[in-house]
């Protein structure tokens, strides 16, 4: 199916009329994508034109929670260095 | 002069008490430790307007200290959490108080005490106890509050609340004391549709209070009311003298589905033209109906509706409505002159990003949608300058200075057969003031969608490190008036 990016690789719209007006006025990509995949998970690389879907192969369920799992390993990894520039800090002023 | 002559009932040239200057907007930082915390203030310039002394805290060994009455203060760090501003602002459900608030478009609305935080001019912070979270007035009945297009520079200082048959006046957004109410079931034409009303808008130039009636479901059957008075509601001392000097009333009935009936948003034109929009599934839909006084023989949705039922035209997935949870209802939210308004939801489940009905107020039929598909480090969106809205990025600002999507609208441009032009800004001054004569703006065919831009502000985020600064509204801008940092020169 046809899907609309942003110049930026973000999904945009799937409807024609909106998505060919973005290419006209040189915001917007159109592109093929795969079918039955939600949009969060689409994303165009904008040098190659090149269509990338998140947690390939998974369904949305199990995407959406592999997701909240990354994010918060994400947050958990942010964490562990906050607490070593702090330690480093104290023992500094200690 | 002009005070003394409005006294003495000359010409009435003073300004509204209620009138405010260009909005103000708060952006928290810390270092995701509750140890180095800044809450600044700033005006629709991006410049820096709060009280030099009103820092929460700056301590590297303890957790905030100092303010007075800080909210927050009082809690634990498994309550509010060592990072109100450096949650991954991911996909987490509202019992996670944390990533719900921060990261929300359903935290803001047109009405000054937002949701779940309000921010002062100085500075000083409000937020609710998390607890009994789900039985807070917003979460079980914040979509009864009636939307209102209102005068320049003017945001709703009373609540009215309509549900049922009966409209009622409460104290701000909390569960307290009810101030007033009327049933003004012996004023309706038509029960047919259902006795809860799902959806009601106000209009204080035209005195017009439209409201739909149908169930709290999903039921497809609506009875539309259009209640015209002599009295603006906003002015009188009881809703009921409101009812009691009506000039006219009309309805029409009809179908139409939408996500569940508590989303609907009804928004009153200048032109007597009034725009509903609601969830629907993870879209959207908006229809336009004609609701000046027309006669009795306009009862039916085909002799008022202009044009049809409009789908969302940007990207959607799945995201909730109040289906899902009192809370999750579809927001209304005005710009500051008041010529535009947003009907808006989230993007992405629980609150990212914007799927948002941008609509002319003086002509509802004139609109477009936006589109922003943001699913972590979201921010919500709030006014700013005097046509615009910006928010929405709450992403790292190590080595980066902090970016919003900011876009404006043309205020005198009301026509829906011309496209509509959005400006929106970009990574550097030359983006915004280029050489050419080009602005730098969309022109949208009417209804269609454009996704939103990333434009720098050139403000540090807060804090030297990693750093997601998380943005609030701001429950009074000033006083309108050249005397105010917030006045804009207007």
């Amino acid at each position: 199916m046809i899907y609309y990016f942003t110049n930026g690789g973000e999904p945009a719209t799937p409807f024609a009329l909106s998505g060919d007006q973005m290419v006209e006025q040189g915001t917007g990509i159109k592109a093929e994508v795969p079918e039955g995949i939600e949009s969060w998970r689409l994303s165009l690389d904008p040098d190659t034109n090149a269509v990338n879907v998140a947690y390939e192969g998974m369904t949305e369920e199990d995407a959406h929670a592999q997701k909240l799992i990354d994010d918060l390993a994400v947050q958990a990894s942010l964490e562990e260095v906050r607490k070593e520039a702090q330690a480093e800090r104290e023992a500094a002023t200690a | 002069m002009s005070n003394l002559s409005t006294i003495l009932g000359g010409s009435s040239d003073a300004v509204d008490p209620r009138k405010e200057g260009l909005p103000l907007f708060g952006l928290w930082a810390d270092d995701g430790m509750n140890q180095h915390a800044n809450f600044r203030i700033y005006n629709s310039s991006y410049s820096n307007v709060g009280a030099p002394w009103a820092a929460v805290s700056n301590s590297t060994t303890s957790y905030r200290f100092g303010m007075l009455a800080d909210p927050v203060h009082s809690y634990n760090m498994s309550d509010y959490g060592s990072s109100l501003s450096q949650g991954q602002l991911g996909s987490n459900a509202y019992s996670d108080w944390q990533q719900y608030g921060k990261s929300s478009a359903y935290m803001i609305d047109q009405y000054p005490d937002t949701p779940y935080y309000s921010v002062s001019k100085s500075g000083h912070i409000q937020w609710n106890s998390k607890h009994q979270y789900t039985s807070q007035f917003e979460w079980v009945v914040g979509w009864t509050k009636v939307n209102m297009v209102l005068p320049e520079g003017v945001r709703p200082r009373r609540t009215f609340c309509n549900r049922s048959t009966a409209l009622r006046e409460v104290a701000g957004t909390t569960p307290t004391s009810q101030v007033d109410g009327y049933n003004y079931a012996s004023h309706m034409l038509y029960t047919g549709s259902g006795s809860s009303a799902v959806g009601t808008g106000y209009n204080e130039k035209t005195k017009t209070l439209v409201m739909i009636h149908s169930n709290e479901g999903g039921s497809s059957s609506h009875g539309v009311h259009i209640f015209k008075s002599s009295k603006d509601l906003n002015s009188v001392t009881r809703i009921k003298e409101f009812f009691d000097n009506l000039t006219s009333t009309e309805y029409f009935e009809g179908s139409w589905t939408v996500g569940n009936n508590k989303d609907n948003v009804v928004v009153v034109g200048n032109n007597g033209y009034v725009g509903i929009g609601a969830k629907y599934s993870n879209s959207m839909r908006y229809a336009v109906f004609n609701c000046n006084v027309l006669g009795s023989g306009y009862t039916t949705t085909a002799s008022r509706q202009s044009g049809s039922w409009h789908d969302f035209q940007g990207s959607t997935t799945t995201s909730y409505c109040s289906d899902q949870g009192g809370g999750y209802y579809t927001r209304f939210q005005t710009t500051w002159d008041g010529t535009w308004g947003l009907i808006q939801t989230p993007y992405y489940y629980y609150g990212q990003g914007l799927c948002a009905y941008a609509i002319n107020l003086e002509n509802p039929r004139k609109f477009v949608n936006l589109n922003q598909t943001k699913t972590s480090y979201s921010n919500p969106y709030v006014p700013i300058g005097r046509t615009g809205f910006m928010g929405g990025n709450s992403s790292n600002t190590d080595s980066e200075t902090w970016q919003t999507y900011e876009f404006s609208f043309d205020p005198t441009d009301s026509d829906h057969n011309g496209n509509t032009e959005v400006f929106y800004g970009g990574t550097d001054g030359s983006h915004v003031v280029p050489q050419s004569t080009n602005n730098r703006s969309w022109s949208l065919s009417n209804g269609t969608n454009t996704s939103l831009q990333l434009g720098y502000t050139g403000l540090t985020g807060g804090y030297y490190s990693t750093c997601y600064p998380f943005l609030t509204n701001v429950n009074w801008w000033g006083a309108y008036g050249s005397a105010d940092s917030s006045y804009g020169g207007k």
